[in-house]
């Protein structure tokens, strides 16, 4: 996830015209609902590194009454990174971590039930796909939301196949985990 | 009708199910309770007994131990024509393909039971209309199922087993044979409208997406009720 | 290339059967049973059509001793083969939709249509050579014990047309695949084909083969000293033909009419199934009911004819022969009018198990949504009785002009009206609706859920 960095989505968010931080945060938390929502620290050091390196530069501050904030602007540089960014393809992931397998396997060698592990992490899997199921079918709900839920669905529902055909073959598995 | 309603007690259990196909066992005691207006998602591999238990509950199917009961009545001690009675008025069922007459148009397909229930045709045709208009069949509904897509026929389905306002809607695998956006779009039409219409909804799937639709789920095993897991 | 693979399709025929369930059974002893009744009346009318001249046999109360008589029960017998024809192509659908599935299954894996084709064939073949050979062992000792030397001619008939059953039952088998052959798709594809004209057409050919084989041996029969004058007999032969084609057209048309007109203004679901399922399909229908139509057409006219016949012979008009000749033909004839019916009865009973059977899994999933066994049961009979009313009435007509016709002119005229003829299209229809609720125990077990697994 790390090359999916915070640079890059305010990279894109500023290419629809110049913002202030704040504003930023705002537009990410509603874009992109399903993700974590970002830091209002994260996005100003963020964007600061963006000056330093020249991918951003300050338009102005204003003040509007409030407190007063900065508004940043995306350089020729930063519109140049951002399209080489979107066209570059994600490396499918080369490792994945596994913290339910490595659960398991844990599970199976302290001599304990790997098996009820499954079913309650089954469950809470099962939960949070009620939410997020809940959250896309809403009435009004719109397409970005239904789109970002549904990825996240996908890969609950790949844990879940996973986890099914593990929990049907745990014997074997204790076999070969207790042999080895 | 409040969803969800636990304080009465359910509104359709099964206790104690056995069932068995000749030799083969379907069914080894299961037991499920579905309450008024909820969604439960009935889960498991195939040839655990899915489709039987629901054969049963929804009293096609006489189970050869346990009983079943619906609004305090013993489905067991019913006869058989109480039974098909009860399943055209209280209670609608979706497959996952095939149930349509073949040979009618959409719309007199969600029209057939209404006009099984003696109302005349042309008050069954307009309510079967707005039925169909609904879950979203607008156009087609002079279209004979075959000339339907997946999803078109699955949605007139459901407006079938909704249009007589059923307590139970039994939906056996209704997206079994669609692909993922037309299985969305089946389960939000049916969600909406159960809860809407507080219909309570025995769900069966394999699929976990679709299981992801009800308020609960019970996972069978080997014929029975698995225990589930508590979410730490 | 030839041998082997002959061999191997035979083989592949073979298991397709066996692996295939209890209606592949039913379908194979229903064409074996149709087989051996079309090689009978084949069999009776070349031996009949073989004898020369003048001649005493034993049975038939004399019919049979002169050829101008002689070529009348010809004629009678070949017209038995167009129920009988009808039957077997009930009995071909048995389990079609299956059988074009696996073969087009077959297609997909690979076969040329070519061997689609012979494996068609040698699934019926084999049970036409069944019913054939059943028949010809049957009728040969019989033919020894009635006439002492048979001629060259009829043994030539007999191996003939021993022979010939099984090979134009496997030719129509194959010809049935042409679909399946030109497209493999169109028959796994989840949507229902169309079941077209095809078999309709079948049945026509059918009539025109007994007609052309009719006219073969009425020329042949006809060349003895007695001429009974050609032009009468090509006439009825011409009728036949007509008729049973324009029977085939009527009854679809019928039905399609009546599909149309009802489903437009059914007010109760099981007329409006049935209605729909008729504008669907109309000639789903059309095969058997041409043959009700045919054995109404000539069961009324003949029940007329025979009234006003036994009043001129009750006359004493004419004595110049026994009147036991006179009725004697007219029971032999009532008797191949009823069987007739009953071949046709039977073949509507199949056809009316086949179509539930073929709709099994509909029917079920009617079931388990609570439709009342009743209504169903209503509908499949409505099915039989709606495009069968009009046809019946209609054919009834055209056989009471006959009757009443012969009444008014026959031999100075002014004998009673046959008003008893009447009836027969009553009866016709009545016993139609009896032979379609043979299907209703049916019912019960296709209503069962079990069904639902199926696709």
């Amino acid at each position: 996830m790390a090359s999916m960095s915070t640079r890059h989505i305010l990279l894109g968010l500023l290419a629809s015209g110049p913002s202030h931080g704040y504003d930023l945060k705002r537009r990410h938390d509603e874009r992109f609902p399903q993700a974590r929502p970002l830091a209002y620290g994260q996005v100003y050091t963020t964007l600061q590194r963006l000056v330093r390196d020249g991918l951003a530069e300050v338009e102005g501050t204003d003040s509007d009454g409030g407190p007063e904030r900065t508004t940043y602007r995306a350089t020729d540089d930063g519109t140049r990174e951002l399209t080489r960014w979107a066209g570059e393809i994600a490396p499918p992931a080369p490792f994945v971590t596994n913290e339910i397998f490595a659960k398991v396997v844990a599970s199976i060698l302290s001599g304990g039930d790997p098996a009820a592990y499954l079913r309650a992490q089954r469950a809470a899997h099962m939960a949070r796909m009620r939410e997020l199921t809940a959250v896309k079918s809403a009435p009004g709900a719109d397409l970005a939301t239904v789109l970002s839920a549904d990825f996240a669905l996908n890969h609950l529902d790949a844990d879940l196949r996973w986890m099914t055909t593990t929990a049907a073959r745990l014997t074997t598995l204790t076999a070969e985990v207790d042999t080895a | 009708m409040s969803i969800g309603d636990n304080t009465a007690g359910p509104l359709l259990a099964g206790r104690g199910l056995v069932k068995a196909h000749g030799a083969t066992p379907a069914l080894r005691g299961a037991s499920v309770e579905l309450y008024a207006g909820e969604i439960l998602a009935v889960t498991g591999a195939s040839g655990s007994g899915k489709s039987t238990l629901v054969h049963c509950l929804s009293g096609i199917v006489r189970p050869d131990e346990g009983s079943v009961t619906y609004a305090g009545r013993r489905l067991e001690e019913l006869p058989e024509k109480r039974l098909s009675e009860l399943r055209r008025t209280d209670f609608g069922v979706v497959f996952q393909f095939g149930q349509l007459v073949p040979e009618l148009t959409a719309l007199d397909n969600v029209a057939l039971p209404l006009m099984l229930a003696g109302t005349g045709r042309d008050a069954a045709r307009s309510a079967a209309g707005e039925w169909l208009e609904r879950f979203g069949v607008r156009g087609q509904e002079e279209l004979r199922p075959g000339e339907l897509s997946g999803g078109q026929a699955q949605r007139t389905a459901l407006a079938r087993a909704l249009v007589t306002g059923p307590k139970v809607v039994f939906a056996d695998e209704p997206t079994g044979a669609l692909d993922s956006l037309a299985s969305e779009q089946v389960m939000t039409a049916l969600t909406h409208t159960a809860r809407e219409t507080g219909t309570a909804v025995l769900l069966i799937t394999h699929d976990a997406q679709v299981a992801a639709y009800a308020d609960r789920e019970v996972q069978l095993r080997d014929g029975a009720v698995a225990p589930l897991g508590v979410a730490a | 290339m030839t041998t082997s693979s002959l061999a191997s399709d035979l083989r592949l025929a073979w298991q397709l059967t066996r692996g295939s369930d209890r209606r592949e059974w039913w379908r194979v002893a229903l064409t074996a049973t149709g087989a051996a009744l079309a090689t009978g009346c084949a069999l009776a009318a070349v031996a009949v059509a073989s004898l020369r001249g003048q001649s005493r046999v034993s049975v038939g109360a004399g019919l049979l001793d002169q050829p101008g008589t002689r070529s009348g029960v010809v004629v009678g017998l070949l017209l038995l083969l167009v129920p009988v024809l009808g039957f077997l192509g009930q009995c071909a659908r048995i389990g079609a939709v299956h059988r074009d599935r696996r073969l087009a299954g077959l297609r997909l894996a690979g076969a040329t249509p070519w061997q689609v084709r012979r494996i068609a064939a040698l699934e019926t073949g084999p049970a036409c050579l069944l019913g054939s050979v059943a028949a010809a062992v049957v009728a040969v000792p019989v033919l020894l014990g009635v006439w002492a030397e048979p001629t060259a001619a009829a043994w030539a008939g007999i191996v003939l047309v021993t022979a010939g059953v099984p090979v134009l039952g496997a030719v129509a088998g194959a010809l049935a695949l042409r679909r399946v052959v030109a497209s493999p798709l169109g028959w796994v594809r989840r949507t229902r084909p169309r079941t077209g004209r095809g078999p309709g057409l079948l049945f026509a050919a059918g009539v025109l083969l007994v007609a052309v084989t009719g006219l073969v041996t009425l020329a042949t029969a006809s060349s003895g000293p007695y001429r009974p004058g050609p032009p009468p007999a090509l006439l009825v032969l011409g009728v036949v033909v007509v008729t049973g084609a324009g029977a085939v057209g009527l009854a679809g048309a019928t039905a399609r009419l009546t599909g149309r007109v009802l489903a437009a203004r059914a007010r109760s679901a099981a007329t409006l199934i049935a209605a729909e399922r008729l504008r669907d399909d109309p000639w789903a229908a059309a095969r058997t009911h041409a043959a009700v139509l045919l054995v109404t057409v000539v069961g009324t006219g003949f029940a007329g004819i025979r009234h006003v016949l036994l009043d001129i012979l009750d006359s004493h008009k004419h004595l110049s022969e026994s009147r036991s000749f006179y009725t004697a033909g007219l029971d032999l004839t009532a008797a191949a009018v009823v069987v007739a019916l009953a071949v046709t009865l039977s073949g509507l009973a199949v056809g009316t198990a086949e179509s539930l059977a073929t709709r099994r899994r509909g029917v079920a999933a009617l079931a388990a949504a609570g439709v009342p066994r009743a209504v169903l049961g209503r509908a499949l009979l409505l099915e039989t009785a709606l495009p069968l009313a009009p046809a019946v009435l209609l054919a009834g007509t055209g056989g009471a002009v006959v009757g009443f016709a012969y009444a008014l002119f026959a031999d100075g005229g002014g004998w009673s009206r046959p008003w008893a003829s009447l009836l027969v299209p009553v009866v016709v229809y009545a016993t139609c609706l009896l032979a379609a609720a043979t299907a209703l125990p049916l019912l019960r077990r296709t209503a069962h859920p079990a069904e639902l697994r199926y696709a």
